[in-house]
């Protein structure tokens, strides 16, 4: 095309993400008769997600696909789809998502110089560890988890009565092995590709976060397109969903066999209400507005 | 013409005598502002390539190695040392050397493994009488070892790189046999180096003034088995067992030894405190350098250059070590694993080069480029805590290049060097 | 003028002098706060969150401090040896071009890492509560610094006055 426009993704290539944002360049590229495509940068080339953030908002990078986690503290709706247990299953954050409120949320994003344009699934996330089987909140008591330096995955785990470390993700594979944490929590793609399921055997099917990653643009970049092809990218982002949620799904599936095969122990005969009671006090410290209030009742009624 | 500017003020830069660090930048601000783009980027990259968490343990063993110095633990350490190995010829730079062996269990990474056995090594081979520059290139290029040996996080971020498909345990195992290749080939490399300077041996004290001896060294070798058992034992990450060693070395010094007053505390602070601030602020910048190529698509150039030069396995495993040579001369360890694994693992897996093997031979050739000019970090942290100029270090260092490229040329074309290991465990 | 540089470099020499003992503290502080993680994590049996971001933040401050002290005492690692080839005066003026170059990145720090600080200003950093901001205050702290000693070194040559270099000479103030 005569404009490569420059998208960041942390994520390698062929990863589901990857290849939705280069599908949406070949959609560009067609319905803008050769006017604009994209390039992916994949593999976290120009950097960590909270960098190329930035780097959206100055311009440099015209796109992003990035996890909400680093949003929570810029934009504050943002917060909600990333609550625990908000979601009671991926059908359920897609119909939220697709809906009214996915777009307040992607429109929360202009007051900080980006384009909110679609979201991408994330997968679920579940707990896993090297010691023994987890079925209820007894057994948590007193682990050490890593998570992500983020706070509401600490207090998460914390209200969880387990103890959160937080660590760089490369660490975390020989901190399992050597008994310096007792386990993590991730996806399937990512408890497979990271080599986790290697020295972590309990996989417990909790769920807890259940979060969408958004594909965003700077503002500069799309101020600077016509009202026309504003619109052709929109719709461009969100034709790109659905093929992603098919990518995402086959290899979901991929990774759960090749663990299973692996003969990780996945359980999935969990009582999970009590962790979800058990997260009071986490909404009561982030869900703190009234509108961010509103929202969560909104999500819960939605089907 | 963006890379003309690039490298073209990088280079003039570097031979006007510009800080390493200051090149860097100067020559990625130039380009960002020929590119016509918010330079607000180079400043990040700046920051954001120091706020790592992982770097902390270069400032914590050079910490640890300066409150040594300044407090006669590593004196007594290597007089213990010296004592075993001084009847051979260029004993302590053999001793340097598995050190490195040992340091290589501890932190994964070569800088920070520098600036532990550097920080200890370098004065006291320089007190007894080795040429400073013997002792910092054996450390430099000694320190590769450290990522060959486990635990690498380095290992980890390559199959990561790969998608997930190649077993980390696998590569941990497939590491040890390369380095302790590495190992002994900078070991044959030393021995002649100090045979041809005529390094002076030392007599064999006898057995009774070695116990004294050792009496002497074992707060010293307690904080090494701390540091290597704490970590081995998976007690302790590398950052914290860096942490461990300063505020040990602190207590020893303070309370055991009684050597470490105030005046010696504060010179030794401040020591470390110029010796990282100048080898962070390379990695830092090297990191705005690094994004810029990434940016111009650098590697990715390169690599379409060298796919279409051969079809003969053993010529495209040699271009993939150059190019990984030049490129690792550039740009930190990380960012190009994770750039370039997508990129030459096709390459070579196409060829038949097994996965495991291939990681193997990336980390070994990009840790050789960790230790080659302009840029370098273990390169810079051996000359920072040795405190000569580049140059001096280059003059001399070439034979040690030389064990290392050998070392790399027999992990390349002999798999079996890698994947004997590993294999025992299927 | 080489008496007007002198009593100059007695303030430069100042300034540089709080700025190695900023960093100093600074690296005891990381010290201490690692320490106290190590200690949480294997003694109390619980975690720190907040020494690891804390710390990483010190070390901002005390790089680029310290970066900014070693133009002044010459302690940057640098290829010179082409240099020696040079007459004298000509590697003067190299060393100038060079030391202006330094500066301006020196003002890149500023006024760049002061746009950052302005657009994080309103985020909380994660697990300190602390404005986005503090992430570059320590640019631009060490970018003040380091266009104040260039230019210092710039007009101690221009008077007469030596200059440090890495492995060459030790400052006399
Ligand atoms: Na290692
Ligand atoms: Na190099």
């Amino acid at each position: 095309a005569e404009k490569m426009l420059r998208s960041s993704d942390t994520h390698p290539d062929g990863y589901p993400t990857v290849e939705a944002v280069k599908y949406m360049g070949k959609l560009l590229d067609e319905r803008t008769k050769g006017r604009l495509g994209i390039e992916v940068f994949h593999s976290a080339q120009l950097g960590e997600e909270k960098d190329t953030i930035e780097q959206t908002q100055f311009g440099v990078i015209d796109l992003n696909r990035v996890s909400l986690g680093p949003f929570n503290n810029i934009v504050p709706e943002t917060q909600i789809p990333s609550l625990p247990y908000i979601f009671r299953s991926v059908e359920h954050m897609h119909h939220v998502m697709d809906g009214p409120i996915g777009d307040e949320i992607l429109a929360a994003f202009s007051d900080h110089d980006l384009i909110g344009l679609a979201f991408y699934d994330g997968g679920s996330r579940s707990f896993y560890n090297s010691q023994h089987p987890i079925k209820s909140m007894d057994d948590l008591k007193g682990m050490k988890f890593r998570v992500m330096q983020s706070d509401m995955f600490v207090d998460m785990v914390s209200a969880l009565g387990a103890n959160a470390t937080p660590m760089p993700y490369g660490e975390v594979y020989s901190s399992i092995q050597t008994g310096v944490i007792d386990g993590a929590e991730n996806n399937w793609p990512s408890y497979d590709s990271s080599g986790h399921y290697e020295v972590a055997k309990y996989y417990t099917l909790d769920q807890h976060l259940i979060v969408p990653e958004v594909l965003v643009m700077s503002k500069k970049t799309w101020d600077g397109l016509s009202e026309e092809d504003q619109k052709i990218v929109r719709q461009a982002a969100k034709d790109s969903v659905p093929y992603m949620r098919d990518l995402w799904e086959k290899q979901e599936k991929a990774s759960e066999a090749k663990i299973e095969a692996a003969g990780v122990k996945v359980i999935t005969d969990i009582d999970k209400q009590p962790f979800i009671d058990a997260m009071k006090p986490v909404y009561d410290k982030y869900v703190t507005s009234d509108k961010l209030k509103d929202m969560v009742k909104r999500i819960q009624e939605t089907k | 013409m963006e890379l003309w500017i690039l490298f073209g003020s990088f280079v003039f830069l570097l031979l006007i005598g510009t800080p390493v660090a200051f090149c860097l930048g100067v020559s990625s601000f130039a380009t960002i502002l020929y590119l016509g783009l918010p330079p607000v980027v180079v400043f990040q990259r700046l920051n954001s390539g120091v706020s790592v968490f992982a770097l902390m343990a270069i400032p914590f063993f050079i910490f640890a190695g300066d409150l040594m110095v300044r407090g006669d633990i590593a004196r007594r350490l290597v007089a213990l040392a010296g004592s075993l190995v001084g009847h051979l010829r260029g004993g302590l730079g053999q001793v340097n050397i598995l050190a490195s062996v040992l340091f290589g269990g501890v932190s994964g990474s070569a800088a920070a493994d520098a600036s532990a056995v550097g920080g200890l090594m370098v004065p006291q081979m320089k007190a007894r009488g080795y040429d400073v520059d013997y002792a910092v290139n054996i450390t430099v290029v000694g320190s590769i070892i450290a990522l060959m040996i486990p635990p690498s996080h380095n290992m980890i971020i390559y199959s990561i790189s790969a998608g997930g498909k190649i077993s980390i345990a696998d590569l941990f195992t497939a590491g040890i046999i390369p380095g302790f290749i590495l190992a002994v080939s900078l070991m044959v490399a030393a021995w002649f180096v100090a045979r041809r300077r005529g390094y002076p041996t030392e007599a064999f004290p006898g057995w009774g003034a070695m116990g004294g001896l050792f009496l002497n060294a074992v707060p010293g070798l307690i904080l090494i088995a701390i540091i290597f058992g704490g970590v081995r034992s998976g007690i302790f990450t590398a950052s914290e067992s860096s942490n461990i060693a300063v505020v040990y070395a602190l207590l020893v010094t303070a309370l055991v030894y009684r050597t470490m007053g105030w005046e010696d505390f504060k010179e030794a602070t401040f020591a470390a405190v110029r010796t990282t601030a100048m080898v962070l602020m390379v990695i830092g910048c090297a990191a705005s350098f690094g994004w810029l190529l990434a940016f111009l698509r650098v590697p990715v150039m390169m690599v379409s250059l060298l796919q279409g030069v051969s079809d003969n396995p053993l010529v495209i495993l040699l271009l993939l070590n150059v190019v990984l040579l030049i490129l690792g001369t550039f740009m930190d360890m990380s960012p190009l694993i994770v750039i370039t694994t997508p990129i030459f693992l096709p390459v070579a897996t196409a060829f038949g080069v097994d996965p495991v093997h291939f990681g193997v031979i990336l980390i070994l050739n990009l840790g050789i480029g960790l230790c080659t000019p302009p840029v370098g970090a273990v390169l810079f942290v051996g000359c920072a805590v040795g405190r000569i100029p580049i140059w001096q270090a280059m003059r001399t260092i070439w034979p040690f290049y030389g064990a290392a490229v050998m070392a790399l040329m027999l992990v390349t074309y002999i798999p079996a060097l890698s994947l004997w290991l590993p294999s025992l465990f299927h | 003028m080489q008496n007007t540089m002198k009593s100059l470099a007695q303030l430069t020499s100042l300034l540089a002098r709080i700025a190695l003992w900023i960093a100093g503290i600074g690296l005891i502080l990381m010290t201490v706060f690692i320490a106290a993680q190590v200690f949480w994590r294997y003694i109390l049996n619980s975690s720190l969150i907040w020494s690891e971001p804390a710390s990483v933040m010190i070390m901002g401050w005390f790089i680029f401090l310290g970066a900014a002290v070693g133009i002044r005492e010459g302690y940057h690692l640098s290829f010179d040896i082409v240099l020696y080839l040079l007459p004298e005066r000509g590697k003067k003026v190299l060393h100038s071009i060079s030391d202006a170059v330094v500066a301006a990145f020196g003002l890149g720090m500023i006024y760049y890492g002061g746009e950052l600080a302005k657009k994080t200003m309103h985020n909380a950093i994660p697990s300190l509560g602390i404005s986005g901001a503090w992430d570059f205050i320590p640019i631009i702290a060490g970018g003040v610094l380091v266009v104040i000693f260039c230019v210092e070194r710039i007009l101690r040559r221009a008077a007469g006055l030596s200059t440090a270099r890495f492995g060459e000479t030790e400052l006399e103030d």
